[in-house]
């Protein structure tokens, strides 16, 4: 029987004006890129709860990543400050109880940052594979 | 060294003066060395007060219960509550009050300074005494600890049996306070964050079987939640019970209620828990460890903690529960914040 | 029968019994539990109490009723779990703790029996270590008709004498668990008596705490519903769960499904422990919560354990053991409220 690669699960909160527009515009644009994201789209990345991330987690996703606009450009003028500090706090802890670093990501994705958006999930995929499915958090089955 | 008595008049003339509705300190309780929290509302009921090295529980706690009583009761008693605070409970308050969860009127502080020591540790002082009973705990003039068992007194170096949290404190005087016992000698950690090293310095695999063989001892008793004073929120994320209901959810609704966790006290419900909980407390925890102390497993809960709270120090030059018009951590920002780990 | 034990030779009488579920106090980091035991070699009694009761292993605090799963839309099949049921054996069971056990017997049996309790409380028997000093300075479980050398609920009881065990068989499955090692045991000798006589007496000295004139407490608390004295007594109640969760008696629990996923529909029904000192547990789907505040709470702790239970059950709902008063974090002092309870009015 052949082996099945590993294909991760990445969640990705995208806020609606810049990084759900930017992968739109890849989609629109026939870019190629992995199809291992499940969007979630949010109104702003300063909207992303902690406990949208840990929930993520808990629910067996191998990667998470928080995409927003870029410093100054937030819809909501200061949104995205709030999330930088929010997600560095995230970080910190989840890498501190021991869980891969590389598992959790943020990012500035703009409206036209089709191809950026791309890149990310490309690199993003081919960073989990190797670490293989996320069983530190996941809720057991 | 501060002298019980003066705290004794201290909280009889502001008692006796009717100032305030009660005095919440510390008595001697009827089951064990460690005292119990008071509630004294006549004067010539001071006298239960004690003051020693024991004297370890957060009274600031006690707040958010005047809170709801204010909320609750029909005629309230609208006078300040009265309040012994040490120099970590002083600045839970400070983070109330930065928090407008009370106002700097609701409470008359009595501040005590810690001066050149702080509180025991439990966990110290049985294994040094073992099966031997104490009967007394007290500073000295030089700030050593004197314990008294049935065998005499015996004399030690404050640092032996003193909370871990004691010898990084940054604050071993009340910040605020109305009036003030004891001196104000400043005493300023090497490395305030020394603890925590020993769990930073272990391997990603180290540390992630250290938490996860903590946190599966949990049995989700909330007590770390119910002691701390900054966790005052009516309704937790834990507990699924806001909902709100009309007369036309169906039992379908109320099925699918968001739920962040479940009950079942296993280890991804308890991470989630654990977790979320010291991403709450960030720029808030003031390290007073009562979680801590207060858990009956032993999960060494003030790491999670104060892991947030050297993040919050050196990401963004946060100190919490100094100055009660500082904005919160997690509601403000600076230009120059780090984003070296955003892509 | 009657029997003593070298104490070097527990961990071979532990191995003989391999073909049972074996359960006893293990020490982690200080602290004491009762786990499953791998390495028969490990077990040690040298200890106080646990900090869990052993009601734990009986009635976890995670139960499986049933797995449920629709593959479409009229296919829902829901599967009962059941626990295992192999011959289990706890050692090292305080008497109280064994009390307690007999007491949530009446809970989760009568006319209606709880399969879950009682498939794994058929297969258990509980080697008892009687109390030859106090675990706790705050044991009382004189006051609650209990003693540390109490047989209620044991099959076996075990009496240190130093460097053996004096060793009582109960009941026929107390026999059987010595029988089957019988060449690991020796008769007592006229000394080994006397030494278990000596210990016996002196034991009961050593308990220092009591409520005195407990039997006053069932029918004045009848009375005592809208006192003044629940305010008092839990002003510095931090409604943590400690003493609920610690408590060897204590027995209520919640429901809950636990859905992994919604299409196509899987989840299990689980069974965890509730805590009635939790704001929470009687908070009703309207909103309304009839126990809204701590003093309702905490009298209806005390009023459940020495008025309700007593009333139907005929047994204090308390077996002495002490640890809601050692661990409570502001030091709220069962006994103490009790006396208060006795004194109110006077």
């Amino acid at each position: 029987m052949m082996a099945e690669e590993f294909e991760p699960k990445i969640v990705a909160f995208l806020c609606k004006w810049c990084s759900s527009a930017g992968s739109d515009l890849a989609g629109v644009s026939r870019m190629q890129y992995p199809p291992n994201v499940v969007p979630i789209q949010v109104m702003c990345s300063g909207s992303v709860s902690p406990l949208y991330i840990l929930s993520a987690f808990n629910k067996g996703a191998d990667g998470v990543l928080v995409s927003g606009c870029h410093p100054g450009d937030c819809h909501y003028i200061k949104g995205n400050y709030y999330a930088r500090r929010r997600i560095a706090l995230v970080k910190q802890l989840l890498e501190y109880i021991g869980l891969e670093p590389q598992r959790f990501q943020m990012s500035w994705v703009s409206a036209a940052e089709g191809t950026k958006y791309t890149e990310i999930i490309k690199d993003f995929v081919q960073e989990l594979k190797p670490l293989g499915p996320q069983t530190k958090l996941r809720r057991a089955q | 060294m501060v002298n019980l008595e003066d705290l004794k008049k201290e909280a009889s003339a502001v008692l006796k003066d009717e100032k305030v509705k009660y005095v919440i300190g510390y008595q001697k309780s009827s089951n064990g060395l460690m005292p119990a929290p008071v509630f004294i509302n006549k004067p010539e009921d001071v006298e239960k007060l004690i003051w020693n090295p024991t004297c370890i529980h957060n009274l600031t706690r006690f707040l958010t219960d005047e809170r709801q009583r204010k909320i609750k009761e029909k005629h309230p008693d609208e006078r300040p509550v009265g309040l012994i605070v040490k120099g970590c409970d002083s600045r839970a308050l400070v983070v109330l009050l930065q928090e407008k969860l009370i106002s700097r009127e609701d409470v008359y502080i009595i501040g005590v300074s810690c001066e050149n020591a702080g509180v025991v540790d439990e966990k110290k002082l049985a294994k040094k005494f073992k099966d031997k009973k104490i009967e007394r705990i007290e500073f000295d003039e030089k700030d050593n600890i004197v314990v008294t068992t049935k065998d005499g007194k015996t004399k030690m170096a404050a640092s032996e049996i003193l909370a871990e949290r004691c010898l990084e404190c940054k604050a071993n005087f009340p910040v605020i306070y109305d009036v003030l016992l004891g001196e104000k000698t400043k005493r300023q950690p090497e490395n305030p964050f020394q603890s925590l090293e020993k769990i930073e310095s272990l391997s990603e695999k180290e540390r992630w079987d250290f938490w996860k063989e903590q946190l599966s001892k949990c049995i989700r008793c909330y007590a770390c939640r119910s002691v701390c004073p900054m966790c005052y929120c009516d309704e937790c994320v834990v507990d699924t019970i806001n909902f709100a209901v009309t007369a036309d959810t169906t039992a379908e609704e109320k099925a699918q209620k968001i739920k962040w966790l479940e009950k079942s006290p296993v280890l991804s419900e308890n991470f989630v828990y654990h977790f979320i909980r010291a991403i709450h407390l960030a720029g808030r925890c003031i390290d007073c460890a009562e979680c801590e102390r207060v858990c009956p497993l032993d999960i060494p809960i003030r790491f999670l903690n104060k892991k947030l709270e050297k993040a919050a120090k050196e990401l963004f030059d946060y100190d919490a529960g100094f100055d009660p018009d500082h904005p919160s951590l997690v509601a403000s920002f600076r230009d120059e914040d780090p984003e070296d780990f955003i892509r | 029968m009657e029997k003593v034990l070298a104490k070097k030779s527990f961990p071979q009488w532990v191995k003989i019994l391999s073909s049972y579920k074996i359960f006893a106090p293990v020490e982690k980091e200080n602290l004491w539990n009762y786990e499953l035991i791998e390495n028969p070699e490990k077990v040690n009694l040298d200890y106080l109490n646990t900090v869990l009761s052993p009601k734990k292993i009986i009635f976890p605090q995670r139960e499986i009723y049933l797995e449920f799963s629709a593959e479409n839309e009229d296919g829902l099949k829901v599967e009962e779990v059941l626990p295992d049921e192999k011959p289990s054996v706890i050692f090292g069971v305080r008497p109280c703790d064994a009390k307690s056990l007999t007491l949530t017997d009446k809970v989760f049996g009568g006319d209606f029996e709880d399969i879950y309790y009682w498939s794994r409380r058929k297969q258990m028997a509980l080697v008892g270590l009687s109390c030859s000093t106090p675990p706790s300075p705050n044991c009382f479980c004189l006051t609650v008709d209990g003693s540390p050398f109490s047989k209620d609920g044991l099959d076996v009881i075990m009496t240190d004498l130093g460097d053996k065990y004096f060793i009582e068989t109960l009941t026929k499955k107390g026999e059987q668990l010595v029988s089957t090692a019988k060449a690991l045991f020796k008769t007592p000798t006229e000394k080994d008596k006397k030494d278990l006589l000596k210990i016996q007496q002196e034991a009961k000295k050593l308990i220092k705490r009591q409520v005195e004139s407990i039997k006053k407490i069932p029918p004045k608390l009848k009375e005592m519903f809208d006192a003044s004295l629940w305010d008092e007594e839990s002003m510095s109640c931090i409604r943590c769960g400690i003493c609920t969760y610690l408590c060897p008696t204590c027995h209520c629990f919640d429901i809950n499904d636990e859905v992994d996923s919604h299409s196509p529909l899987k989840g299990k029904r689980i069974r965890t422990w509730d805590n009635c000192q939790f704001p929470d547990f009687t908070m009703h789907s309207s909103g309304h919560n009839p126990r809204p505040d701590k003093a309702s709470r905490l009298r209806q702790r005390i009023m459940h354990k020495f008025q309700y239970f007593v009333e139907r059950y005929k047994n204090y709902q308390c077996t002495g053991c002490g640890r809601c008063i050692s661990q409570c974090p502001v030091g709220i002092d069962i006994i103490e409220v009790l006396d208060k309870v006795r004194d109110y009015g006077a």
